[in-house]
């Protein structure tokens, strides 16, 4: 049946193992011979124990000194990985919340920057000091660009600050 | 903040001390094992990857999980019966990458059966090795593993199947598949 094995299997495969095979056990040889389970296994085994015995002779394995260092570094490298994750995370966050803040703001000065035109408007409508309010009204319209980009900036290069004082650190 | 990143450097610190202590042996004792098992070890991938020097980045990756591995050992057989199961994994996962390096395996011109002086005087030897290369090339990556481990590493069939992941049951009628199809290919002198 397929799968069964031989009573005399493991026999064979001590003499391999022990270099007894085959002048060392010539019943056995005999037995293989006329065997065909067990010429399978004395061609198989035999071919692979002589194949691990000449790697094994030929191996240069590297020293365990350099192994047990390269695992040392390894380790180490991953151990500051994981210890890291954290500080970056609670950087991701707080530049997240410092880009929420941002947007707020610029909403706010955005709405003001309305609110100072419609108050032109009114100005203008009440016709009371009128080139007074103008004045003023031209001057935030005017110079909303710059004041804009410099507020952008600022929020721009204050996480890279942040950052970039972390990592000296 | 300076608060902050000194508490990040003692964090650090403390973690690279804790790698050593996360290995599961001392270096002594490691030394000991090391010694024991690295040339079988080193054998085995290198007839599973086909590869010399490829066997010798994938030991080093044996020894690390192994040592980065927190598994308690109920013996030494046990212990080197884990290192195989933990070879045998990095040489299937080594197989899926896909290739872009290396001398291909399968004809078994790879290295690693020209680099044995005593077999080179031995001519016979050397072609039978060679024949050998050929035939195991053949065979699916599960055969191999299986018959290397059951006729030149000696495992029993429980062993093979706790390092393979197969049912004890199981090896039984894989390792006659394997078996019966490597000696046909070895009579019939693969080329």
């Amino acid at each position: 049946m397929i799968g069964d094995q031989c009573p005399r299997e493991s026999d064979i495969l001590e003499a391999i193992a022990f270099g007894r095979w085959p002048d060392g056990c010539r019943d056995l040889a005999a037995h293989a011979a006329a065997c065909e389970m067990c010429a399978d296994i004395v061609e198989v085994a035999l071919a692979l124990h002589d194949d691990r015995e000449a790697l094994c002779r030929a191996a240069q394995p590297p020293s365990v000194g350099m192994v047990w260092w390269r695992a040392t570094i390894r380790a180490r490298a991953e151990a500051a990985r994981t210890a890291t994750k954290p500080i970056s995370v609670l950087q991701a966050i707080a530049g997240a919340c410092i880009v929420g803040a941002a947007a707020g703001l610029l909403t706010v000065v955005w709405q003001s920057m309305h609110w100072m035109d419609r108050l032109g408007e009114l100005a203008v409508q009440l016709e009371s000091r009128r080139a007074d309010i103008a004045t003023a009204s031209t001057f935030a319209t005017g110079h909303g660009l710059p004041i804009l980009i410099a507020v952008a900036a600022g929020l721009v290069l204050a996480p890279l600050a942040l950052y970039i004082t972390l990592a000296d650190d | 903040m300076r608060d902050v990143a000194l508490s990040a450097l003692d964090q650090l610190g403390s973690a690279a001390t804790d790698s050593e202590a996360a290995f599961q042996m001392d270096e002594e004792a490691f030394r000991t094992f090391y010694e024991r098992t690295a040339r079988p070890v080193w054998a085995y991938l290198a007839r599973m990857s086909g590869n010399a020097r490829l066997a010798d980045d994938l030991l080093q990756e044996t020894y690390y999980r192994f040592l980065r591995a927190n598994v308690a050992h109920e013996s030494d057989a046990h212990r080197r019966n884990y290192l195989f199961r933990i070879a045998t994994n990095i040489v299937r996962d080594h197989r899926r990458r896909p290739r872009i390096d290396a001398p291909c395996v399968a004809d078994g011109h790879d290295g690693v059966d020209r680099m044995d002086p005593q077999s080179a005087d031995a001519a016979g030897g050397a072609v039978r090795r060679l024949d050998l290369a050929r035939s195991m090339a053949r065979l699916k990556p599960r055969e191999r593993d299986l018959l290397w481990l059951a006729y030149a590493q000696g495992s029993s069939h429980k062993e093979i199947a706790e390092t393979l992941g197969l049912k004890t049951a199981s090896v039984k009628l894989l390792l006659f598949r394997a078996r019966r199809r490597l000696a046909r290919l070895l009579r019939e002198g693969v080329r």
